[in-house]
């Protein structure tokens, strides 16, 4: 009636560390990629010059997009962040003459405060993040055409923020430092604190993160405050650069902002993902907008070239394994 | 000739091996029985059967024909069909879309539904298991149960795929189900025979000899035993599950030690929410108390407001003496109470999170020194919950989404654990999904926290054991509790008293 076969003991509990998957560091290969393929296309691309001014230029999409991976990874979403950097030029500009270096503080952590309330409007009103930023995105356009008057507001004494335009060592923009210092940071906050497992618990599932006595809507607000004041410090180096604020100037960054965050490979659903992911998404972004042209990609064809590289990029990054449902 | 027979079948996870070989014979028109410890292989080798999981290695034979199956449309057109335990209608829906969802055949022309040969079309699935649930009802209108059925109506359309008789695939059907409901099932299961093979898997395993003619044991991945279910008896099987014998009281009444009650841990006075009105109830240091209810009864819901997870419009929650509000889930954490969801997949735990964080999610200060994670005090914390409760995980940072149902309960119960400062845990259907050495585990470990002093509400699985584990039991309808019992040890009423107790 029965047999009885011989088997093995249990599995032990083993203690170690899971091997770090390839797929860990596929962001940095498709950067990779992506540079060797330029260098071909064009020799001289590789060229201190251009890689300085590719890096400029990605500093504020680099700091608005780590921010917003935040609001990401707990299951959001902030479109706001781009008409909140307006804004915050707006007010930069306007506020250099009477706060002179204070001006710079101040901005950031009014932005920051203006993300607390979108945070707190989803938590409380039970709002979905999309909505509530996407008005928020509409308020805030209108807000910064009221307050600069439907103009660039200039910069005349530009001496409390030239600092980030200057290079480290004669080749590394300020900008660039700063804004890898700021994902470090946020990444070792999340990493050194209870920070990271709270984000993940909620972005991945809310309800047992819930259930588990996660600060859901803390992290969540807390999320919010950081895009917005990583918002406020990308109109801070906007400004550096251009000596002036205007009520539409980071606008055309949104869509960069969140493409970088996918293309570094964070789950757009929530829970996956890293601010170091959205840095190289970022990088990816600005070498294919700089660099296309600067290799000589017909103009009619660059947003083509531009929109199949994001998608097979996200292909390769997006580590399937660790996202049940894609959408 | 067999209806399906699986031959060697391999497959490796990293870090396990789910399958190691495993055989398998289903017969026409029987109820084969698939019986096993958490983390056999049960599931792993049912889904191998619907094209859901790629075999390593081995051979899937449809009527003596080996055939290769890469997806659940795939092993249909074989006729071959599982019920998934969690549930996969579409709750928005009607009975009949869902029913016809995915193989709309003639319900659909030119693009567009004709209700009519719907209704037509899911009425004679419905008539085929002897169902009388409205085809016209939306889906989340039906109970539990009832969807059940109506995703066994579902699966049935595979029938009309292929000329053979079905195999029909069900996957612990039973372990979220009702004990009326339960006999319902039953008598369908019974009825499907009569024109197909049904595969049943339960932990219960009175169950699995009631309805099955046959049951094929698995263990470590794979085929160890088989026994003809007349007259056998569950020890026997369960001997053949573990292979040894399992001990004699289950309950561990022996271990369970008297309540000494001067002031109760917890008092609830006048508890009113959405679903249940003027709770009262006492549960004192040491002790487990038990509440009974059908579906509708509230019980859950008392518990989920014990926790702060459901609002409450009155009453007034004591906790050693002191009143306590519970605004939130992190309030009632903070006073020491801790929560075992009965939905373990959404709601207890985060199934991409590692054990280790699952463990530590809701007491984070046993992990941090200061406000920082100590990666070495994680590492010897959760170390010792692992062997403490023989939590069998490859590795500590492996996804607790990997491991098997029994073990990833042990992860959501350490998590209370962890911080040593749990004063009451609610319990709602701690041994959902478990076998019967797990828990028997998780009773051991209520009687330990128990005797160190912690209160315990439990909602059992069953009216045994519910009797088996409780000090007191409560019982509620309709939102209020109607009935108390005395449960001491030595003193145990029977099924039937408190049966006559609930109606
Ligand atoms: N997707 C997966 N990745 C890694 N390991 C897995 C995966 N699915 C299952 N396993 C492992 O394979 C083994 C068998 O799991 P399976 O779910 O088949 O067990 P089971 O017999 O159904 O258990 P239970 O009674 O708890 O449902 C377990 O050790 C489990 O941890
Ligand atoms: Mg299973």
């Amino acid at each position: 009636m029965s047999t009885s076969v011989a088997i093995k003991p249990p599995v032990e509990p083993a203690v170690g560390k899971e091997r770090t998957r390839l797929t860990g560091f596929m962001p940095l290969i498709a950067l990779a990629a992506l540079i060797a393929a330029l260098t071909i296309a064009d020799p001289d691309f590789l060229t201190q010059r251009s890689l300085t001014a590719a890096a400029r230029t990605a500093a504020p999409l680099i700091v608005l997009a780590a921010g917003a991976t935040l609001v990401v990874l707990c299951g959001g979403i902030d479109l706001s962040i781009a008409a909140l950097a307006s804004l915050s030029t707006v007010f930069l500009a306007l506020w250099i003459p009477d706060l002179g270096g204070l001006a710079t503080p101040a901005v950031i952590l009014v932005a920051a405060v203006i993300g607390v309330l979108q945070g707190a409007a989803h938590v409380l009103l039970r709002i979905p993040s999309f909505i509530v930023t996407l008005g928020g995105m509409s308020i805030l356009s209108a807000v910064a055409l009221v307050v600069s008057g439907a103009g660039t507001v200039r910069v005349v004494d530009d001496s409390t923020v030239k600092w980030l335009d200057l290079y480290v060592g004669g080749y590394v923009p300020m900008s660039v430092m700063v804004a890898v210092i700021v994902v470090a940071l946020i990444a070792v906050l999340l990493k050194v604190t209870p920070l990271q497992s709270w984000v993940s618990a909620t972005g991945y599932s809310e309800s047992a993160a819930r259930l588990a006595g996660t600060p859901v809507d803390l992290v969540k607000i807390g999320a919010f405050a950081v895009s917005g004041a990583c918002a406020g410090l990308a109109a801070v180096m906007l400004v550096s650069r251009q000596f002036s604020g205007g009520p539409t100037m980071a606008d055309n960054l949104l869509l960069p902002a969140v493409a970088a965050i996918v293309v570094g490979g964070t789950a757009i659903t929530g829970g996956h993902g890293s601010v170091w992911r959205s840095l190289a998404g970022a990088l990816v972004v600005t070498l294919l907008r700089v660099g296309l042209p600067i290799v000589g990609v017909p103009s009619a064809y660059e947003q083509i070239l531009y929109g199949a590289i994001i998608v097979v990029a996200v292909a390769l990054t997006l580590d399937k394994s660790k996202v049940s449902i894609i959408k | 000739m067999n209806a399906l027979e699986v031959r060697g079948l391999v497959k490796h996870y990293p870090g396990v091996k789910a399958l190691d070989g495993v055989d398998l014979v289903v017969r026409p028109h029987e109820v084969l029985g698939l019986a096993g410890e958490n983390g056999a292989g049960k599931s792993t080798l049912l889904k191998a059967l619907v094209g859901l999981v790629a075999p390593d290695k081995g051979q899937i034979l449809v009527r003596g024909e080996p055939v290769k199956l890469r997806n659940v449309v795939d092993a249909a057109d074989h006729g071959i069909g599982m019920v998934f335990q969690e549930q996969s209608l579409v709750p928005n829906l009607t009975a009949a879309e869902n029913i016809v969802l995915g193989s709309e055949g003639a319900a659909v022309r030119r693009g567009v539904y004709r209700w009519d040969t719907m209704r037509r079309l899911a009425q004679e699935q419905l008539d085929k298991i002897g169902s009388n649930i409205d085809p016209l009802a939306r889906t989340d209108t039906l109970t539990f149960a009832e969807r059940q059925m109506v995703e066994i109506a579902k699966v049935l359309r595979i029938e009309e795929r292929s000329q053979h008789p079905p195999v029909i695939i069900l996957d612990e059907p039973t372990s979220v189900l009702e004990s009326k409901e339960i006999e319902t099932l039953f008598a369908q299961i019974r009825r499907l025979r009569e024109f197909a093979s049904v595969v049943f898997v339960s932990h219960r395993l009175d169950e699995v000899l009631d309805v099955c003619d046959r049951v094929t044991v698995l263990r470590g991945g794979r085929s160890v035993g088989e026994v003809a279910t007349a007259g056998a008896v569950p020890r026997e099987l369960h001997r053949m599950m573990i292979g040894s014998t399992g001990s004699d009281d289950h309950y561990h009444g022996n271990a369970a030690t008297p309540v000494v009650s001067e002031q109760p841990r917890l008092s609830v006075r006048g508890l009113s929410g959405r679903s249940f009105q003027d709770v009262d109830l006492d549960v004192a240091a040491g002790e487990i108390l038990a509440i009974v209810g059908v579906h509708g009864s509230g019980r859950e819901d008392v518990c989920r407001a014990l926790f702060g997870a459901e609002p409450t419009t009155a009453g007034e929650i004591r906790m050693d003496g002191a009143k306590i509000e519970l605004p939130s889930t992190r309030a009632a954490c903070a006073a020491g109470i801790g929560y075992v969801p009965a939905e373990r997949k959404v709601e207890g735990m985060v199934g991409s999170m590692s054990v280790a964080e699952n463990m530590t999610l809701a007491k984070q200060k046993a992990r941090c020194t200061g406000p920082f994670v100590a990666p070495r005090k994680q590492a010897t914390l959760v170390d010792r919950w692992i062997r403490r409760l023989s939590i069998r995980t490859p590795r500590r940072d492996t996804a607790i989404g990997r491991l098997s149902g029994g073990n990833q309960q042990k992860v959501v119960l350490a998590r209370w654990l962890v911080g040593g400062d749990v004063r009451l845990l609610l319990l709602d259907h701690p041994t959902r999904g478990l076998d019967i050495g797990a828990r028997s585990e998780v009773y051991r470990l209520m009687r330990e926290l128990a005797s160190s002093g912690v209160a315990t509400v439990l909602l059992a699985d069953s009216l045994e054991e519910a009797i088996g584990m409780a000090d007191r039991i409560l019982v509620m309808s309709d939102g209020r509790v109607t009935a108390e019992v005395a449960c001491p040890n030595g003193g145990k009423p029977s099924p039937l008293d408190l049966v006559k107790e609930m109606v």
